[in-house]
């Protein structure tokens, strides 16, 4: 081992920056596709959650075509951002406004800093926001960058102006060294699934080509916002409680107190339980608390016996109608289903499965179902293959079960994991692990729906033979009818009264033979026989 | 046109015309009654085919099938069975002579229905021959009406020459001016009238070759005999006119046919009827007819007889049994028709000596050896099977 080896801390920002593909920038196409995602659900996260419906509107232009700058630009209608805490939220890596326990699209307080990050590696402009909180009488603009030694922001301009029109929202520009070419069908396919799952949203996208993309708004329904809840018992690990204590800002509290005040399930008994099984006093000071301390107290939390499940209270789900809708108007299926579950919960974190399915119509069959992934409202375009969700429903449904004929699958299932925590594989949030409670409520959730579809195709085709008996009985009375109504009129006659009888009375032998209700009978007269 | 056609034909048109119509407008009066239109027609199944040992026939047994039009699985099989009946129908008032190839394409058109909503489900009445030859079957055994009868024409296949006077539509024909030629037997063989004959047997020969040459060589001068071939296997008309030979002049039928599986069914096709048209054999069959050759015994002899051919002989003719003649033989031994001694003698005799023969063979020993030696030694001595 050489000895010359030297042992220096990086901050954050330094870390992220030697390490983007972690974060999704492993490539400019992936980078392109990974800045409009951080944006865009950023800018989704301003409006739905807080009751807004969203209107976005998405821009990606080239402006350098040698070195193959892009700008990419963003608005919303959010509740826009305080000007103070601007340079922060944007241009200092692990800031964030999300670190409560609520479900919303981005989690890791990473995802636009590392935009921002990969920006300033490969060219020069700033980073741009325009905003202005909702109910604010000015527009605050800022030019920001990251010191990323210090992982502080750079303020390079702010200004602010008046804002007469009442406008509030934020819009953010990057610029980046991207690659659209290779990009593109990505980033089409995640606006595109983006709005399936937020059939609430009304969506512009300009893409550098030219071609503008219009979404328009299906619905004014917005899906129950998520509410702020405390951690469960079971949720917390070290660093979380360290990070509780922290938020306290040092106000005195003792342990017993903590516990009641800053958990969901816990009471007195509870309490005394957690303070029991730990060896922990009930007065001790929490800023007092030493390592080993809380570590014992995890072990505790998790020890807990009979405690009801995590709240499901902090979760959001899309709901079936909206599934269905945003389903009808993307693929024009013939049929629709979708179901959301009941809460569960894995290793104390709360979680909802939604699925939705779309069968036949307008969808083009495919050798496997189309799997559209989402998790928190986000849809999930890279990394396929290794989903949980893929693996259920492509290699572990059996789909011939469930009526569906042939080799060709004209299906699309939509799955929707909400969860306080959902358990990426990486910081990229492209594909979710197998966690086996996830993993069997998936199972279920499309069970569930496959069962739909399978009463829905099997009236299908119940109706279809109803129907074929009918034709074939239709088809053939005419050519019956007139080589009986020969052996009178001595020649094929279809004017003859013979042939008109005999044709009218065998019609209504088939209609009783078929029990066709009074609304089909009507429609008997619309078919036409003819002959070549 | 109708000055030109013979008297018997307009007669028998009549009547066809008047018990088809009968037989359908049956089905007209059930719709009328709103009842379900129902063919009852006879199965012609291997399984409702029985053997009459008495008269020695093959004849349909007494399940009926219902063809009802309700019935899904049997609407196509309705439609067609009427279409078609309807266009023999029209023929028959029509003065028409159609062959089944014609009925075939008359009624070959595509149904097309048309839904509401613009989509179309397309049809074909029927798109092969069989199929409309089968339902052409079906009103046979339905009206018990034959073809013939229908007035529906078919391939001449038969041929007869011999001392004897026929009235063929308007015509006398003699049977014995026929010069190198012969009659070529018409396919409805009922409208013929017999008016004299001056002969003792009929021979039916399965080569129409060998016919020729037993016809120049003045074989059935010789032996007065009515002379026919059935030039393979016996159509319709062949085996009808066999029949009434025997039935209404009593005059005996012998058949010489290849010495093979092949050649056996021949003879049972004349005698017994086959199986897929067991319907008409009350009509068609002959069950007096006889086996004349060539046997199993005329090429090896037995105890009691002296073969026909020499060692050197059956050396140069004998051709070696294939494997589907095996097959046949084996096939043929389990009709209850064939289970009779002789046959059994027979047909042991060619699983043993795995080994077939053709007229021509014995023909080529001699073409005077055959005409003046082989065949009325044989039918001299009975040397045959019945």
């Amino acid at each position: 081992m050489s000895s010359q080896e030297k042992y220096a801390t990086i901050s954050p920002a330094e870390f992220f920056k030697r390490n983007p593909e972690l974060a999704g920038f492993s490539n400019p196409s992936r980078a392109l596709y990974q800045t409009v995602r951080e944006l865009v659900e950023n800018a989704l996260d301003a409006t739905d959650v807080h009751g807004i419906l969203p209107s976005l509107k998405t821009e990606i232009a080239l402006v350098d075509e040698v070195r193959q700058i892009y700008r990419v630009s963003v608005e919303d209608n959010g509740i826009g951002i305080p000007p103070h805490v601007i340079p922060n939220a944007f241009a200092r890596v692990l800031y964030s406004s999300k670190y409560v326990l609520r479900q919303s699209r981005g989690m890791y307080g990473l995802g636009v800093k590392a935009a921002v990050l990969y920006s300033q590696m490969y060219q020069e402009r700033p980073l741009e926001v325009v905003s202005s909180p909702k109910g604010s009488k000015r527009l605050y603009m800022f030019k920001l960058k990251i010191d990323v030694v210090k992982n502080e922001p750079i303020i390079l301009e702010r200004r602010s102006v008046e804002n007469p029109t009442g406008w509030h929202g934020t819009i953010v520009t990057i610029h980046l060294v991207g690659d659209w070419i290779r990009s593109k069908s990505k980033i089409l396919e995640y606006i595109k699934r983006t709005y399936i799952i937020t059939p609430y949203a009304e969506i512009v996208f300009k893409d550098p080509e030219g071609n503008v993309y219009y979404f328009e708004r299906l619905t004014n329904k917005i899906p129950k916002p998520p509410k702020e809840v405390k951690p469960h018992p079971y949720g917390v690990d070290i660093e979380q409680i360290k990070y509780m204590i922290h938020q306290t800002d040092g106000k005195p509290m003792k342990l017993k107190e903590f516990l009641i005040k800053e958990f969901q399930h816990v009471g007195e008994a509870t309490a005394e339980e957690i303070l029991n099984k730990s060896g922990l006093r009930a007065g001790l000071e929490i800023s007092k608390l030493t390592d080993a301390d809380i570590a014992r107290l995890v072990e505790a939390l998790k020890k807990l016996e009979k405690l009801k499940p995590p709240s499901p209270e902090a979760l959001s789900v899309i709901g079936e109608d909206l599934i269905e809708l945003g389903l009808r108007k993307s693929f024009n299926p013939e049929f629709v289903a979708a179901v959301t579950r009941k809460p569960k919960a894995y290793q104390g974190h709360p979680f909802i499965v939604e699925v939705g399915i779309a069968y036949g119509g307008a969808i083009t069959p495919q050798p496997e179902p189309v799997v559209l992934r989402y998790a928190n409202k986000i849809p999930l375009i890279y990394d396929e293959g290794s989903d949980v969700m893929y693996k259920v429903v492509v290699k572990e449904i059996d789909w011939k079960r469930y009526g569906i004929e042939g080799d060709q699958y004209p299906l699309v299932v939509m799955i929707h994991l909400c969860s306080t925590k959902v358990p990426y594989k990486s910081a990229g949030k492209e594909s979710v692990s197998d966690v086996e409670e996830i993993e069997r409520e998936i199972k279920n959730a499309v069970q569930e729906v496959a069962r739909k579809l399978e009463r829905y195709i099997s009236e299908k085709k119940k109706e279809m033979e109803a129907k074929m008996k009918l034709i074939t009985y239709l088809k053939y009375i005419p050519e019956v009818s007139q080589s009986l109504a020969t052996f009178i009129a001595n020649k094929r006659d279809m004017q003859s009264d013979v042939y008109k009888e005999l044709k009218a009375a065998l019609t209504n032998l088939v209609l009783k033979r078929l029990n066709l209700n009074d609304v089909e009978k009507l429609q008997l007269d619309a078919y036409k026989v003819e002959e070549l | 046109m109708t000055e030109f056609v013979s008297k018997i034909d307009k007669e028998k048109r009549k009547q066809a015309a008047e018990l088809l119509r009968s037989h359908y407008i049956k089905l007209i009066e059930q719709v009328k009654r709103e009842e379900p239109p129902v063919l009852e027609i006879p199965k012609r199944t291997l399984t409702n085919t029985i053997y009459d040992k008495e008269r020695k026939l093959l004849l349909l047994g007494p399940e009926k099938l219902r063809r009802n039009f309700l019935d899904l699985n049997e609407a196509k099989k309705f439609m067609q069975t009427v279409l078609m009946a309807s266009i023999i129908y029209e023929a028959l008032v029509n003065d028409e002579y159609p062959t089944i190839r014609d009925l075939y394409y008359r009624g070959k058109h595509t149904l097309i229905l048309r839904e509401p909503s613009g989509k179309s489900y397309e049809e074909n009445t029927w798109d092969e021959q069989d199929e409309s030859d089968d339902v052409i079957v079906d009103i046979e055994v339905y009206t018990k009406l034959l073809r013939e009868e229908m007035l529906i024409l078919s391939k001449e296949k038969g041929k007869v020459v011999g001392d004897m006077r026929i009235r063929s539509g308007n015509d006398v024909i003699d049977l014995s001016k026929m010069g190198h030629g012969a009659y070529a037997i018409e396919p409805t063989p009922d409208f013929i009238e017999f008016l004299d004959y001056n002969a003792e047997f009929v021979l039916v020969i399965e080569k129409d070759a060998v016919f020729q040459q037993l016809h120049r060589i003045g074989f059935w001068k010789q032996y007065k005999a009515i002379l026919i071939t059935s030039s393979g296997q016996p159509d319709r008309a062949t085996r009808r006119f066999v029949r009434r030979l025997n039935e209404e002049l009593k005059l005996p039928v012998y058949i010489l046919t290849d010495a093979d599986p092949y050649g056996w069914y021949i003879y049972s096709v004349f005698r017994i009827g086959s199986i897929q048209l067991s319907h008409e054999s009350e009509r068609l069959a002959t069950p007096d007819a006889k086996f004349l050759g060539v046997s199993m015994t005329d090429i090896f002899g037995d105890r009691s007889k002296k073969p026909y051919l020499t060692e050197q002989e059956r050396k140069n003719f004998i051709i070696k049994a294939k494997d589907v003649d095996i097959k046949r033989a084996l096939e043929l031994k389990s009709y209850e028709w064939f289970k009779t001694k002789a046959w059994e003698k027979e047909v042991s005799m060619f699983l043993e000596k795995k080994s077939k023969l053709e007229i021509e063979a014995m023909a080529s020993k001699g073409l005077k050896f055959l005409a003046f030696n082989y065949i009325p030694e044989k039918i001299k001595n009975n040397d045959y099977i019945a």
